[in-house]
């Protein structure tokens, strides 16, 4: 079988699995679902998966995915920095906005994926959390171990764009479709259940939301592109990969724990996912300066 | 500062059992326990995980902090579901009954109308929801002061992990303790310098900024160092054939039987979900419900 004929049976083959998955969801939703709830998280995962194989597939040249002695070495040197720091970050009285403590060393997966590649992210997260939460003694919780896994994952997608700044002009364009379609969703069918009440509910006025918070996003990537493209490509793919981490973990516990989604929005999403952005905007920068700083004296 | 593995040699039956075979069972109680909000069932689960947890001889004392933190979290969770009403509804309960009715509140600003109707399913819901997070963390707790932190490569390697991630993950390991006493070396540079970690003063930017010089040295420190790791690596071929592991694992004959089991409860928990749909919702006693009825 020549490779492109390869290609083709494995482009169709992700393909009936993806539409089989979601095929699976759609019966989840529907009214016979109810009796296989308790695995939906499953299917999230596995969706999950399959559409990162799909990126991996569409981009498997690149050198961003490849594992060579490098990448096993920091890997690990990822994995057990951010293990050791998270169990002190647990352990040390450090400051903390409301009932949400510091935790600083979510610039280390950030960082790893950033310069390492979305392997060595992937790995420094979720392996990462695994250690820092045998230290402590808290146990294995697999969906927030993935979660931390995305943390890293998304911002090595970077290395796939030629430059730093291709990856911007990508994720703008990303921000603009996605802003669209959220709005467009909510005015086709602005009455749905209030989360709170159950009550039939009009929230069109969430329109401004969106529109209001994308075009922020999009003001805030040129803001921070003046003070340099690293900054801002490592602040906005670090957000990213903090939104899909946090947020994955958080809808996925909704199955789990079985949490409302106003729970997991505003109990583990928001307050999570707050306070990582806000300490990975202003460490990983940082740390990003002073590699940049050893690798040119170095010169690897 | 001593960075120390929970892990410690206590010769249990639990300890005896190939870590391969407890990460099957454990992986397969998650995706069974998930399936099921019946109370009856879901202390069944309790009662699996609570008999693992014993049967490893953990004591409170050394569990003590770790099920402090996580029962503030499952409790503060539980009473936002059940504050917030919609928890359950639609998958683990179709009809409600009221006991008494709260609000309506007016909420700030949105000046949405709050009302909380306290129902029979709502509360049993609550207390089946509590107890399967404490059945899933007594599972959970249970792994890193039981499993050898030096088992973990050739553990995830025997099932199925690449050799490559396989290795990453036993260096990540092994790594720990290096990394600690380098962490602690910084520390205690840093403090001689007059930095005090314990009271960093300013607004939240400046006291997250402050954190930089005690992440930044033990970050590129280690990076620098792996530099000469990967050298000598290189030098040995690392990756090129075939990898062998200095620890072998073996399955006995208990080890069988408890993946035959693992594989069985996920299966049959899944069967029963399928075939007998209302023992995954809400069980409701009559005796509470007579408590909405009287109200």
């Amino acid at each position: 079988m020549s490779d492109t004929a390869k290609k083709a049976l494995t482009w169709l083959v992700v393909l009936v699995v993806f539409v089989a998955l979601m095929w699976i969801a759609s019966l989840l939703t529907g009214p016979e679902g109810v009796k296989l709830q308790g695995l939906a998280w499953l299917l999230w995962t596995l969706i999950a998966a399959v559409v990162i194989y799909i990126i991996y597939f569409a981009t498997a040249a690149s050198e961003a995915w490849v594992v060579g002695t490098r990448q096993v070495v920091y890997m690990a040197i990822g994995a057990a920095l951010y293990g050791v720091l998270s169990w002190w970050a647990n352990a040390a009285a450090l400051p903390s906005v409301s009932l949400v403590s510091l935790r600083p060393t979510v610039c280390l997966p950030i960082f790893f994926g950033f310069v390492f590649g979305p392997v060595v992210g992937f790995f420094t997260g979720a392996v990462g959390n695994i250690l820092g939460d045998f230290l402590t003694g808290w146990g294995v919780f697999p969906v927030w171990d993935i979660g931390n896994g995305f943390m890293g994952l998304m911002p090595g997608l970077v290395l796939l764009f030629a430059d730093k700044k291709r990856s911007l002009n990508a994720l703008t364009i990303a921000v603009a479709v996605l802003v669209v379609i959220a709005m467009a969703i909510i005015l086709i069918n602005p009455v749905v259940a209030h989360p709170w009440t159950g009550e039939e509910t009009n929230f069109g006025g969430w329109v401004w939301v969106f529109l209001i918070g994308g075009v922020v996003v999009i003001i805030g990537r040129f803001v921070l592109e003046r003070a340099g493209v690293d900054l801002a490509a490592v602040n906005i793919w670090g957000t990213l990969g903090i939104i899909v981490g946090i947020g994955f973990a958080s809808i996925a516990d909704i199955w789990v724990n079985g949490y409302t989604f106003f729970v997991a929005m505003v109990g583990e999403f928001t307050p999570a996912a707050g306070s990582n952005i806000l300490n990975a905007m202003i460490l990983t920068p940082i740390l990003l300066a002073a590699y940049q700083a050893v690798q040119a004296r170095t010169g690897r | 500062m001593l960075i120390t593995w929970k892990y410690r040699e206590r010769n249990t039956i639990i300890q005896r059992l190939d870590p391969r075979a407890r990460i099957i069972f454990m992986l397969a109680m998650l995706f069974s326990v998930v399936q099921f909000w019946d109370l009856r069932l879901v202390l069944g689960f309790l009662a699996l995980a609570l008999a693992q947890y014993f049967l490893a001889r953990l004591t409170w004392r050394e569990t003590r902090r770790a099920w402090l933190l996580i029962s503030i979290l499952i409790v503060f969770m539980t009473i936002l579901t059940f504050l917030t009403g919609r928890g359950g509804v639609s998958y683990a309960y179709f009809e409600e009954h009221v006991i008494t009715r709260l609000g309506p509140f007016s909420l700030p600003i949105v000046g949405w109308q709050i009302g909380l109707d306290i129902t029979v399913e709502k509360t049993v819901f609550a207390i089946s929801q509590m107890v399967r997070m404490f059945a899933i963390t007594t599972l959970a707790v249970t792994v890193p002061y039981t499993i050898d932190p030096s088992l973990y490569g050739v553990t995830f390697r025997g099932l199925g992990l690449p050799d490559k991630f396989a290795y990453a993950m036993d260096l990540a390991f092994r790594f720990v303790p290096t990394l600690g006493r380098d962490f602690s070396i910084t520390l205690d540079s840093q403090r001689a310098r007059g930095y005090e970690v314990e009271k960093l003063e300013g607004g939240i930017i400046a006291q997250i900024r402050k954190l930089a010089p005690l992440i930044v040295p033990v970050t590129i420190n280690a990076i620098v160092s792996g530099e000469d790791i990967i050298d000598a690596m290189d030098l040995r071929c690392f990756g090129i054939g075939k990898r062998t592991w200095l620890q072998k694992l073996r399955y006995r004959k208990a080890d069988w039987a408890l993946i035959a089991f693992s594989v069985a409860m996920f299966v049959g928990c899944t069967v029963v979900r399928v075939a007998f749909p209302a023992l995954g919702f809400v069980w409701v006693p009559q005796w509470i419900l007579n408590l909405a009825t009287m109200g």
